[in-house]
């Protein structure tokens, strides 16, 4: 057993095999994790940076995404707490596949991959909801100013939604980094259910029971799990605070 | 054709039988109540806040930061399988990024200060007052490069004209 097994430190630099004991695939998996990671805390250092600079108009979130799919009721962050629950839920059957690959438990790998793929369709439909109903905004709407090119003179306009110019809520500024980061975050989701489906059908096809391991599952999971790793700083950052 | 060397066999290294596998299940699904634990109390919080008057307070953003790296920390060390490397590897991996990490909010938050302040948008507005002045006028770019002639980056313009 590689888990328990003692690893002297001058023994593993002494060359005849890789001092880090991880197969070069895993290794650039880690490696291009790291360097979307640093986007990732890019972007949401740069929106903290932005939220503190405009604190006092800056809107709060839970002002925002109210909605909850067929329920006419404020219910501030249920939402999002179900999106939460959905993409940790898929983490783990994501997990439990990677240890059934670890056993060479082919159906084991099938049945788990199953569900975080359903999971991670399931989610993306949850944010093209969410953003459906940020971008198509309230019944009561806001008014803004705008400047009449008739009359040169400005005229107050109702207005409903948001887009990258026009916020509803508030400053654009909330609208773009909202599109930008979970829009960032859909996209790397939206991969990942197709990387974890080709995964899947390789599984089926049993093309890694014909290699002698299921390392292709674990190196996608990393992937996957990097992914609820992201939307647990957003759910934070975006939503909580 | 394969190749072959007398490396060892990574792939397979971490492999393991039913038995360990039990216990592994076990510890992966106890993260994940811990994990849901964390979220729900988040969320009961976080729900609670604006009545209670937490909403924006100091206390409230360690709570919610502290949980949220708890949450990280769970799914990098469990799920990703990082707390069961090589110690090298977890270095390689986490030191370069936290360092990276830090810094650039170790920047923000000295430098971004400033930012927006009084003394530097002064700096920039003559050369904008000047330029938004000469649109309105009808002039063409020539006065334009008068009116910037202090401007370091004038020149570059004209090369693009």
């Amino acid at each position: 057993m590689a888990h328990t097994a003692e690893y002297d430190a001058k023994e593993a630099w002494s060359g005849g095999q890789s001092p880090f004991r991880v197969s070069y695939g895993k290794m650039f998996m880690w490696f291009f994790l790291i360097s979307d990671a640093l986007t990732f805390g890019g972007l949401l250092v740069s929106y903290g940076f932005i939220r503190h600079k405009y604190a006092e108009i800056w809107p709060k979130a839970e002002n925002v995404f109210t909605h909850f799919p067929f329920v006419e009721q404020h219910l501030p962050l249920a939402y999002v707490g179900l999106m939460t629950f959905i993409l940790i839920m898929s983490s783990v059957t994501m997990v439990l596949a990677v240890e059934a690959g670890k056993r060479m438990d082919r159906r084991g790998v099938l049945i788990w991959m199953f569900w975080t793929i359903i999971g991670g369709l399931a989610f993306v439909g949850s944010q093209a909801w969410e953003w459906f109903h940020f971008i198509k905004g309230t019944d009561t709407g806001a008014m803004r100013n705008v400047w009449d090119m008739a009359t040169q003179k400005y005229v107050l306009q109702e207005w409903h939604g948001a887009n990258m110019t026009v916020n509803e809520y508030g400053v654009p500024q909330f609208a773009n980094y909202f599109f930008f980061i979970t829009g960032f975050h859909g996209t790397h989701v939206f991969s990942g259910v197709v990387i974890n489906f080709v995964i899947f059908m390789n599984a089926i096809n049993g093309t890694y029971e014909k290699r002698g391991h299921y390392e292709m599952v674990e190196k996608v999971g990393l992937y996957w799990h990097f992914v609820d790793l992201v939307w647990v700083f957003v759910f934070t950052f975006f939503y909580l605070l | 054709m394969e190749f072959h060397d007398d490396y060892p066999s990574y792939e397979t290294m971490y492999n393991h039988d039913e038995a360990y596998g039990k216990k592994a299940r076990r510890t992966l699904w106890n993260v994940f109540w811990i994990m849901l634990a964390i979220t729900i109390g988040e969320l009961i919080v976080g729900f609670m806040a604006p009545g209670k008057g937490w909403s924006g307070s100091v206390w409230l953003k360690i709570f919610f930061i502290s949980f949220t790296i708890i949450k990280a920390g769970y799914i990098v060390i469990a799920f990703m399988h990082l707390g069961h490397e090589v110690k090298f590897f977890k270095y390689m991996i986490l030191v370069p990024y936290l360092l990276f990490m830090f810094y650039i909010i170790f920047i923000v938050l000295t430098e971004g200060t400033y930012s927006g302040q009084k003394a530097n948008v002064t700096r920039v507005d003559p050369i904008l007052i000047q330029q938004q002045l000469d649109l309105q006028k009808g002039h063409g770019h020539g006065s334009g490069h008068e009116a910037a002639a202090g401007h370091q980056e004038a020149p570059k313009e004209e090369a693009h004209h």
